[in-house]
């Protein structure tokens, strides 16, 4: 069994019963290996389909929680129970409770630095007097407000005024919280997270590969969230300001949010200000200001550095793409492709109404960018079998799209693979509209593919 | 990905029943033991299949039986009907699983253990009925049309639930508007089994409640006796544990009789 990412938090959902006889087919070692070389925030285990467990049935995750914490220092622990089952887990784990409890998914998101969704009015209750503050501290951090409730009765009676709470938190349990460099979307800016004490180790944990393919994607807006960072020494000040050099060729912004100078010197403050990098004191003053989002860059992507062209290789692996990306649509809208043209030119949308797109980057032995351009009726098609119902809410089809097109990539992934290239892929980036996208690709030449669903007109486009 | 003409042509391929198993159904339905025996032995391959059956050690039996007059003397009326369901739906599964890590053997057990589990059931519920008895036979159907029509779909299926927690059975509903437990009713239609083991099947989906109690009631035992074996190992290993969602509130109210019942610790 391998866990589900999304946004960042990846999620095993074990069925039935669990115990020591069967633990072991729902979790192999292979599959506690791969999910400690996850690049994520926090691991769950949801225990919502789970009608029987006991201690034995945990204790491989438990030991699997472990490894991975171990390896990427992420959040882990168990989720979606209900109040006998949490009484369970306490029973069995009494004196080494040494990983989270959330008692819904929801919950747990929260806690999770890659939640989009801030500002929540959050009623929590714990009988712990110190897991009440910590839990509030973490809330704060994450940009909610917590409302503790001190007594058991307090709790009782507030949370009875349903309405006045976004979210109202019990039966949970905070373990050793995570600190890694994580890596979310937010609209189109990159949030990366840092944390304690930043070093020279810096170096090692930033994922350099991951940034430069963002940018190469058409990311320009990188946010540090840097509200759990104590300090800062001359071998970080040194990254983040070559960092910041290599971006400006991208005309890409980088931002410090939360950074607090107390325990690290002004001047470094002025020295990254001078390699161009931005302080902020909230991540609202970003995220909440659209005027201030698109001066900083996150919706726009202009001045390429590298005008870099296809290759032999790429050239070569072109059925590969299509074959993916075909089979990915015509798996998602059950109807036949057929391919109109093809041509090896700049991007040429001629109706631009209508229409929405997303881009995924590749990067490893060969890399490139993929584009898609859907008529919004073929993305809504597209994005039924994942919702499960029609929708027209903009935001959502484009958050399923980049699921559809994270699809493509793996698939991509994959066919490469077979033939010999390693690659990984870069997280998805949607464009409401063609003239966002144009903005990345109007510049770079590739291969245009015109294909037709039902006759709806659809544009692969494959470049550098 | 997969369409309702395939669905379609899926569901026209399934051969009638024969005429020998038509018969000993109807002879077992009469109480007709021995003459059903006596038709059944016509079939070879039911014949061996119903040896292998009741020889394995989930049956309890000490002795080797081999004699279908025996085996059918010993199974009852009830027994040998769901036996020969069984018979029926082992028909249907492929010389060779595509989706599903499974093989002849494997099948049998799954559909041993899922008898035996209701055999207990209906004893504790009082359920002497036939149709209620023999309804377990149509379940592992649903795996078996599974296979059939996601079995070449894999990568597909695969990638798909890499990116969303979707079981088979939703991925069907959406693509063609009927789901896998429709596809089983299709077949109890075919072969003119009871409709009211359809309708058992259908509620033992977990999404489809009956509106009738007793069938609901049915449904929700037959839906955690489901989970409950593919919670084995050698289940979870052949990728059956999510192939459809576990509705755990759905059984919620049997739990713990359920527990009880099958000694869970």
């Amino acid at each position: 069994m391998r866990a589900l990412v999304k946004d960042g938090i990846g999620v095993f959902s074990p069925q039935g019963f669990l115990d020591g006889n069967n633990v072991i087919s729902f979790l192999s070692i292979d599959d506690i290996e791969a999910t400690a070389k996850l690049n994520v925030d926090m691991i769950l285990v949801s225990l919502k389909k789970v009608v029987f467990f006991n201690r034995n049935g945990l204790d491989a995750f438990v030991k699997m929680f472990a490894k991975v914490r171990a390896a990427n220092h992420a959040t882990v622990g168990f989720c979606d129970y209900d109040e006998k089952k949490f009484t369970a887990i306490n029973k069995f784990y009494k004196d080494d409770l040494n990983f989270s409890l959330f008692s819904s998914y929801a919950v747990a998101e929260l806690f999770a630095s890659s939640f989009k969704d801030k500002n929540k009015n959050v009623l929590l209750y714990s009988e712990d007097k110190s897991q009440r503050a910590a839990m509030a501290i973490e809330l704060h951090d994450n940009g909610h407000n917590p409302i503790i409730a001190q007594t058991q009765e307090e709790f009782k009676t507030k949370s009875k005024n349903a309405n006045a709470y976004d979210v109202i938190i019990e039966n949970t349990y905070l373990g050793q919280m995570g600190q890694k460099i994580a890596t979310r979307v937010t609209g189109n800016a990159i949030i990366y997270t840092v944390s304690s004490f930043l070093d020279t180790q810096i170096g090692n944990t930033f994922n350099i590969a991951y940034h430069n393919n963002s940018l190469n994607v058409g990311f320009r807006l990188f946010i540090f969230d840097a509200f759990k960072v104590v300090s800062m020494n001359v071998h970080a000040l040194n990254f983040f300001s070559k960092l910041a050099s290599s971006s400006a060729e991208y005309n890409a912004t980088i931002c410090f949010v939360g950074l607090s100078f107390e325990k690290t010197p002004i001047e470094f403050k002025e020295t990254l200000e001078d390699a161009g990098i931005l302080f902020y004191e909230q991540m609202e003053e970003i995220l909440d200001n659209k005027e201030l989002l698109k001066e900083l860059g996150a919706s726009s992507a202009t001045n390429v550095k590298n005008k870099r062209t296809l290759n032999k290789v790429i050239v070569t692996e072109l059925p590969n793409f299509i074959e993916a990306t075909v089979e990915t649509i015509e798996m998602m809208t059950n109807s036949k492709a057929i391919k109109d043209a093809a041509k090896v030119d700049k991007i040429e949308i001629k109706e631009k109404d209508g229409k929405i797109a997303s881009s995924i980057g590749f990067y490893g032995d060969i890399d490139g960018m993929v584009m898609l351009v859907f008529p919004i009726e073929i993305a809504k098609q597209a994005c039924e079998l994942l919702i499960g119902e029609e929708t027209n809410d903009t935001e959502m089809i484009l958050d399923t799209l980049a699921e559809l097109v994270n699809i493509v990539g793996g698939k991509i992934k994959t066919l490469l693979g077979e033939q010999g290239h390693r690659v990984d892929i870069t997280l998805p980036r949607t464009y409401p509209n063609v003239d966002a996208l144009l903005e990345v690709a109007q510049e770079k030449k590739g291969v245009q593919v015109d294909l037709s669903f039902n006759d709806d007109k659809f544009l692969f486009f494959l470049t550098r | 990905m997969i369409t309702k003409e395939k669905i379609e042509g899926y569901i026209q391929k399934i051969p009638p029943s024969s005429k020998i198993l038509t018969v000993t159904l109807s002879l077992l339905n009469e109480g007709e033991l021995i003459k059903a025996a006596q038709i059944a032995k016509q079939d070879l391959a039911l014949s061996a299949y119903l040896k292998e059956l009741v020889n394995k050690p989930i049956y309890g039996f000490t002795n080797s039986v081999s004699d279908l007059n025996q085996i059918f003397g010993i199974l009852g009326v009830s027994k040998s009907q769901q036996a020969v369901y069984n018979y029926m739906i082992h028909l249907l599964s492929p010389d060779q699983w595509k989706l599903f890590q499974l093989n002849k053997q494997s099948f049998e057990n799954l559909q041993a253990e899922l008898s035996t589990g209701w055999q207990k059931i209906t004893t504790h519920l009082q359920e002497d009925s036939k149709e209620i008895q023999s309804a377990i036979a149509l379940l592992p159907a649903s795996m078996i049309v599974a296979d059939a029509l996601f079995g070449e779909k894999i990568d597909d299926v695969n990638l798909l639930r890499s990116v969303n927690p979707i079981d088979l059975n939703t991925i069907l509903q959406r693509l063609c508007g009927m789901d896998l437990f429709d596809i089983c009713e299709e077949i109890t239609k075919k072969w003119e089994m009871s409709s009211e083991i359809a309708e058992i099947v259908q509620a033992a989906s977990g999404v489809k409640p009956s509106s009738n109690t007793k069938i609901d009631t049915l449904g929700k035992w037959m839906h955690l006796l489901l989970f409950y074996t593919l919670s084995k190992p050698t289940n979870i290993e052949a990728g059956l544990n999510d192939f459809i969602d576990f509705q755990v509130e759905y059984v919620g109210d049997i739990y713990e009789e359920f527990s009880t019942l099958m000694e869970i610790a």
